[in-house]
């Protein structure tokens, strides 16, 4: 017992020692500091931070990661504790319009002149620019993009269907599962049943047969869009995907069928890009599948943007200020944006990085590709499944109807267009 | 030890008088009490006053009326949560106590490995319900867990999909909570059978009494009390059900095992609409009253008479 009071005495002693300079230093020119909050903290999303902070420290910044696991939701609660205690972190991850949302409720860092300064507003997407604007003026980035409507499909299967074009629309798509299905390919469709996965057959449905009507009715919320043909048909498109998908997949990650996928005992799956560093984590080769866009019926690649993002809460402190404007630089700089995207499997916010060289996968370069034509032809929008397009309580009572229609094969489309309509206007 | 401690006790109690002299009783039972009713008590009058504020992500002052309560009632998530309640609060409560009541007599008939028996139906009772809910998720599952295990064995036409089944899903969770929680009743009534007056039994036999009319005339009929007991406490558990059913079935297939405890949650902490979710919460605790209002009544009355007679 004496001993470790000695001991600890000793490290107390020694740990005042130390910050002593530290804190003489601070009074004359400041060391930037930065407080961050975010979900991010195992596997390839905290090996991609962790590298973030090893930037931020040989910068001479002081890095205070506090990593909160689990779901988004947990790493908002502690958000808004930390708020409503007046003690915001400098720094928090945070994305699509609860951007706007969560700005309403304390006051954030107008950061205009940091990106007019790095030219970075040319080089975004506007959808996306927008999101971390919500009043006119900047006050969050975004760090890294995933398409959440990429098209995986198993080599294994291809050849069972005794197919090799990849599907450009959906009546191509569905061919191909049909063809696969008569080739001995148990289940054409390998997706799982969680409430997103649900969530992204529908959006990838609908944005697939009309981007413009996904812009109006889902991101708009245009009452005669959200009751228009196209979002009948979506829900047609969604009833003949979910009729091709195991009927035990419950509610299960799609994670749970990746070998069944590669086995070929199952054939396609509409999926974020993020499923290429799980199936390369989970030891499958590039060789075992195809990753292309989306099934889209003008045959020009649609986008379903989903980007995570770091907002600036105001803080007094100079240091923390400082802190983030270094943490900015560093967010838009295309070398850190590159880091983050080799590790994460993503691709870079930036238009204008080059995916050719070596440490990208052609996943990711026929992503950057897509991106590029879709924000070329106006088909980039925003993936409502990931809580890109509305805030969570609109998104949720959607979300509600999808996965219910994803379940319950009695309910017609007609029907779940009535109901996609009386959600809106519920949670409105 | 016993002995010096009461002699102490009692020489000193005249010298300190009255009150100051049981102050350390006081402050034992008193401010801990105080305390968790100050707790409890506040924090429902915060949920309430939340309740009827427009309050999103986070809470604010401000008044809505009934506006959170209309919204909350409307929707098509509260509608299938309070069904759910009242067929999983019904059959949950009904087939736990049956099954308690039978797991009890069985173990009454002074069998051998009693003890043994005993300890392993309470045994779940010291599982959270989370591991309960994800062990069962496994074994309801028809693609790894019962279904496939029978398949195996070559019956290949045996179903059963529950789990995936939004009709029958429900029931898969009924199935879980009684796996839990029949062994709580069937201690309670063990204990119960126990206490029966064995001259009573003796007479009973006498005068030429079977097993089954002594059961069924002379020793259930004195477990009233107890069963009142199980009810109440099932049925509190049945209505803030909400950790077997977030790892069973997380509310699904779609949102067909949805309950008032998820759906609080849902609104409060995932779509960000605390006013909402406060309400959501109000509208079970007025559920709860209605199940102990007249528990509490009914036992006021069964104290009323034994003070009468």
């Amino acid at each position: 017992m004496p001993i470790t009071t000695t001991r600890r005495r000793l490290l107390a002693g020694s740990a005042a020692t130390l910050a002593l300079p530290a804190f003489a230093r601070a009074q004359g020119a400041v060391k930037p500091r930065l407080t961050a909050i975010s979900q991010w903290s195992a596997g390839s999303d905290g090996a991609a931070i962790t590298a973030l902070g090893k930037k931020f420290e040989e910068k001479g910044g002081v890095w205070q990661h506090s990593p909160v696991p689990g779901f988004t939701t947990e790493m908002m609660n502690k958000l808004r504790a930390q708020i409503i205690a007046g003690d915001p972190p400098a720094c928090s991850q945070l994305k699509g319009p609860e951007i706007a949302a969560w700005s309403k409720i304390a006051p954030t860092v107008d950061l205009d002149s940091i990106v007019a300064a790095a030219g970075y507003e040319k080089v975004v997407a506007p959808d996306l620019a927008k999101l971390h604007k919500p009043e006119g003026k900047w006050i969050a980035l975004p760090l890294q993009i995933y398409s959440t409507n990429m098209l995986f499909l198993s080599k294994r299967a291809m050849d069972k269907a005794k197919a090799d074009k990849i599907p450009v629309t959906w009546a191509d798509f569905n061919d191909l599962a049909e063809k696969m299905k008569a080739g001995g390919v148990t289940f054409p469709i390998a997706n799982g049943g969680t409430r997103a996965d649900d969530g992204q057959k529908f959006e990838a449905s609908l944005a697939g047969i009309s981007p413009a009507a996904y812009r109006a009715a889902i991101m708009n919320l245009d009452t005669k869009a959200l009751e228009g043909p196209e979002i009948k048909a979506a829900f047609a498109q969604m009833r003949k995907i979910t009729n091709w998908m195991d009927p035990n997949v419950g509610a299960q990650p799609y994670a749970t069928n990746l070998k069944r996928f590669v086995d070929g005992d199952m054939g396609m799956m509409i999926m974020g890009g993020w499923a290429q560093g799980v199936l390369r984590n989970a030891g499958f080769k590039f060789e075992d599948f195809v990753i292309a866009p989306g099934p889209s019926d003008n045959g020009k690649p649609v986008f379903l943007l989903n980007a995570d993002a770091f907002i600036f809460w105001q803080r007094k402190e100079p240091d923390l200020q400082a802190g983030q404007a270094l943490m900015a630089q560093l967010v838009m700089d295309p070398a850190i944006q590159t880091m983050y995207s080799q590790i994460t499997g993503s691709i870079p916010v930036r238009t204008d990085v080059d995916l050719s060289g070596e440490g990208w996968s052609d996943g990711q370069r026929r992503t950057a590709a897509a991106l590029k034509d879709a924000v070329a032809n106006n088909q980039a929008v925003l993936s409502l499944a990931h809580n890109m397009a509305q805030q969570n309580g609109l998104t949720a009572a959607m979300i509600d109807v999808f996965t219910e229609y994803a379940k319950n094969k009695t309910i017609t489309p007609d029907q779940a267009v009535t109901r996609l309509a009386e959600a809106v206007e519920g949670s409105r | 030890m016993t002995e010096i401690v009461s002699t102490a006790t009692q020489a000193g109690r005249p010298a300190i008088s009255g009150v100051v002299g049981r102050l350390p009783e006081y402050l034992m039972i008193w401010v801990p009490l105080l305390l968790s009713a100050a707790h409890l008590v506040s924090f429902s009058l915060w949920t309430i006053w939340i309740s009827f504020s427009p309050s999103t992500l986070v809470p604010v002052t401000g008044w809505v009326g009934l506006r959170n309560y209309n919204a909350v009632l409307a929707s098509r998530n509260w509608h299938i949560a309070f069904d759910n309640l009242l067929l999983f609060g019904s059959a949950f409560v009904l087939l736990s106590l049956i099954t308690g009541l039978v797991l009890a007599i069985l173990l009454d008939q002074r069998i051998r490995g009693e003890n043994v028996l005993r300890t392993i139906f309470l045994y779940p009772l010291a599982v959270s319900f989370v591991v309960t809910g994800t062990v069962w998720s496994w074994l309801l599952n028809p693609g790894i867990g019962i279904q496939k295990l029978v398949h195996d064995l070559g019956w290949t036409s045996f179903r059963f999909d529950w789990l995936i089944d939004r009709d029958m899903a429900i029931w898969t969770i009924v199935i879980a909570a009684i796996w839990q929680s029949s062994g709580f009743a069937m201690a309670l009534f063990l204990a119960g059978l126990r206490s029966v007056d064995a001259d009573i039994i003796k007479a009973a036999q006498i005068d030429g009494a079977g097993p089954v009319r002594i059961y069924r005339r002379v020793i259930l009929p004195t477990l009233w009390p107890i069963t009142i007991t199980v009810v109440v406490v099932q049925l509190q558990f049945a209505i803030s059900a909400f950790d077997l059913v977030r790892a069973l079935t997380n509310g699904g297939p779609g949102i067909a095992t949805q309950l008032p405890a998820l759906v609080v949650y849902d609104l409060m902490f995932q779509r960000g609409q605390l006013g909402r979710g406060a309400a959501a919460a109000v509208l079970m605790l007025l559920i709860l009253l209605a199940v102990l209002l007249p528990y509490a009544a009914w036992r006021y009355v069964q104290r009323r008479r034994a003070t009468h007679a």
